[in-house]
């Protein structure tokens, strides 16, 4: 379902109007600058900016925001935690040695290491998701032919999005069918419950196909493929907030990197 | 009439399978309205597909206007730019991501310049009542505007004939009377429609004339009230005898009704049973119909209707229900307005028709037509065009 509510909010938020260029710019900008950065503060601050942006002028439901969220959050931590224990240097902070020949150690070198890591995943997160959440796909497949994607990549692209939904739906029914015969009560029965489903869905797929080429020679497919056309301009109204943010992260990072040591063990 | 579409003795089977379509010859005249009926299985959209050259009959000869279809590449393009086709299954016709790219397909296709697609886009969308719908994705639509969409699709390459297999078959009772509105609108600008269904309620009233399709042949080709009329036959087609017809079966059989008036609509129903039991001729005033220009008429609407106490209103076309929309007006019909509203008249009652374009004269000439055949004389008057009256209220469809 998530992926179903992903679409509608790119589609539904109060940044729909804004022109796709300038989200880009915005987010591959701070996904750029939090990689980059030479300290955690950056990364934080970019993301906890861009998220506020997200919940307070873009109306995107928070509920929806911390789901989103939340999927890259665990896989992070996980991360964090192993890189805590591997990487060493620096005084040890943390010791545990369960028995003789064997232990887990921290030291402060891991824990900066640790917390850097979890900042530039949490802004670059964020810096992608600002995008995702904000320009739906097909806004971006008109970008993509300006960029010289080949065409028939961006044809089939096209075609794919349109019928990932169908498929996704189709499949919903079929597993909704199963499940209310008890197809997926016992494991032997789910495994031959799911590879039916892929086969229904392969077999639907395939005649999905021949419908599909049905209905362009129905209308005279010729190899063109028509883009929808740009309807907002680009407008100083967002292009200026977007330049300052970013020209603000570099600056933080100028700032940092100026700093004294004292201050850098800090931050 | 000129013929525009015919077949000649055509046959198909499928690879490996059975004969599907037996040897069937037929015509459709320009404007005309065909409904093709019959049972699923009957053939009904491989005949369909003939049309406009998707199968190729195995013998046999398809015409369009008078010249034998050729299955060449050039010739194949001509034939599917003017045969429209709509597939029953919105969801397999929209193969965009966008209802704009969906549209401008067609019209790209063709070879149009941009400013052209453009506009063909526009047009076309204006027309299903979607402006403004440009840059949703088809998931995000109802089944009846994925319907829509599909059928803009179609008109965006402006063909003469439009096909449409089996156009209300996902849709709500309100959606289907919606979307054979639409036909009827465009049929009236001048479009052959032809449509294939297994709802003979929908055909009955709706079709010039109705084929009656079994096991691959034509079974009956007539007017709908005699391919509908005969009981035995459409017990043989699996179908069923429209409500209507089968009540003045009845009626003719209990000697109550003439046997050759056959009713189609619940107006033809009530003079019949009014004939029963008043004799001809009604005793009161008929009501006034009164009829609104929307594409020409932007004056608000909702005071007039205010001042007016029984007044009923109906929407005929797909922008006069987004006008009494954008009002807010409480819309009484949607769908058959024209009967409804005679049939008030003849209660005495007035109506106001809010309606586009070419339909205005559809309705004058409806009544006029119905006037004549009743000896009832209702009054059609324009809503007073802007400028000329004083003010709306105090117009009084003079």
């Amino acid at each position: 379902m998530l992926e179903q509510l992903l679409d509608s909010v790119a589609q539904q938020n109060a940044f729909r109007c804004v022109h796709p260029g300038t989200k880009l710019f915005l987010g591959l900008g701070s996904l750029l600058i939090c990689l980059v950065a030479p300290s955690p503060l950056v990364p934080l601050v970019s993301g906890i900016v861009l998220s506020l942006v997200l919940i307070g002028p873009a109306h995107i439901p928070p509920v929806t925001y911390g789901k989103v969220l939340l999927g890259p959050a665990v896989f992070t931590v996980i991360s964090v935690v192993i890189l805590l224990f591997l990487v060493g240097g620096g005084e040890v902070v943390w010791q545990f040695s369960p028995f003789a020949g064997f232990s887990l150690t921290i030291t402060e070198g891991a824990v900066r290491e640790g917390v850097l890591v979890l900042c530039r995943v949490f802004g670059c997160s964020v810096s992608l998701f600002f995008i995702v959440l904000t320009t739906p796909l097909t806004d971006l497949f008109n970008g993509m032919k300006r960029v010289r994607v080949p065409v028939e990549l961006i044809d089939l692209m096209m075609i794919t999005y349109r019928y990932i939904f169908i498929a996704y739906d189709l499949a919903g029914e079929i597993w909704r069918a199963q499940v209310m015969r008890l197809g997926y009560r016992r494991p032997v029965e789910a495994v031959r419950s799911f590879s039916m489903l892929s086969g229904m869905l392969f077999i639907s797929s395939w005649n999905a196909g021949e419908d599909l080429v049905r209905a362009m020679d129905s209308r005279c497919y010729n190899g063109v493929f028509p883009s929808l056309e740009q309807a907002e301009p680009v407008s100083l109204r967002s292009v200026i907030p977007a330049v300052l943010f970013l020209a603000f992260l570099i600056g933080l990072c100028g700032v940092v990197l100026m700093a004294p040591d004292g201050v850098m063990t800090v931050i | 009439m000129s013929i525009i579409l015919e077949a000649r003795d055509v046959r198909y089977r499928y690879p490996g399978g059975p004969e599907i379509i037996r040897g069937i010859s037929f015509h459709i005249r320009k404007g005309e309205k065909i409904a093709l009926v019959g049972p699923n299985g009957a053939g009904k959209s491989t005949l369909l597909q003939m049309f406009n050259g998707m199968v190729r009959p195995d013998s046999g000869t398809m015409l369009f206007d008078n010249r034998p279809l050729q299955y060449d590449r050039a010739s194949l393009r001509m034939i599917r730019q003017r045969v429209g086709y709509v597939l029953q299954n919105a969801d397999r016709q929209i193969i965009a991501p966008t209802v704009w790219q969906d549209v401008a397909f067609g019209p790209a296709n063709l070879g149009y310049d941009g400013e052209t697609v453009r506009n063909k886009v526009a047009e076309a969308l204006r027309h299903v009542g979607l402006t403004g719908f440009d840059r949703r994705p088809p998931h995000h639509l109802s089944g009846g505007e994925k319907k829509r969409v599909a059928i803009a699709g179609v008109l965006a390459m402006d063909p003469d004939v439009l096909v449409f297999d089996e156009p209300t078959s996902d849709l709500d009772p309100a959606g289907s009377e919606d979307i054979m509105e639409l036909l009827d609108e465009l049929n009236h600008e001048g479009k052959t429609v032809v449509i294939s269904t297994h709802d003979v309620e929908l055909a009955y009233p709706w079709a010039d004339r109705a084929i009656l399709l079994l096991d691959g042949g034509i079974l009956k080709e007539d007017r709908p009230e005699v391919t509908f009329g005969n009981p035995g036959l459409v017990r043989k087609a699996h179908l069923s005898v429209p409500a209507f017809l089968d009540l003045s079966l009845e009626l003719s059989r209990r000697s109550y009704a003439q046997p050759d008036r056959k009713p189609r609509s619940v107006l033809d129903m009530v003079e019949i049973i009014e004939n029963l039991l008043h004799g001809t001729g009604w005793n009161h005033t008929p009501g006034t119909i009164t009829v609104c220009n929307v594409d020409e008429d932007d004056r608000s609407l909702s005071g007039y209707i205010a001042s007016r106490e029984h007044l009923a209103v109906g929407t005929m076309g797909t922008r006069a229900k987004q006008r009494a929309q954008k009002e807010g007006l409480v819309v009484d019909f949607t769908y058959g307005v024209i009967d409804k509203c005679i049939l008030r008249a003849l209660r005495g009652l007035d109506s106001l028709v809010l309606t586009t374009g070419s339909m205005t004269e559809r309705v004058v000439s409806r009544v006029d037509a119905y006037g004549k055949e009743s000896g009832n004389v209702i009054r059609v008057v324009p809503l007073a065009p802007a400028g000329k009256g004083p003010s709306i209220e105090d117009v009084d469809g003079e």
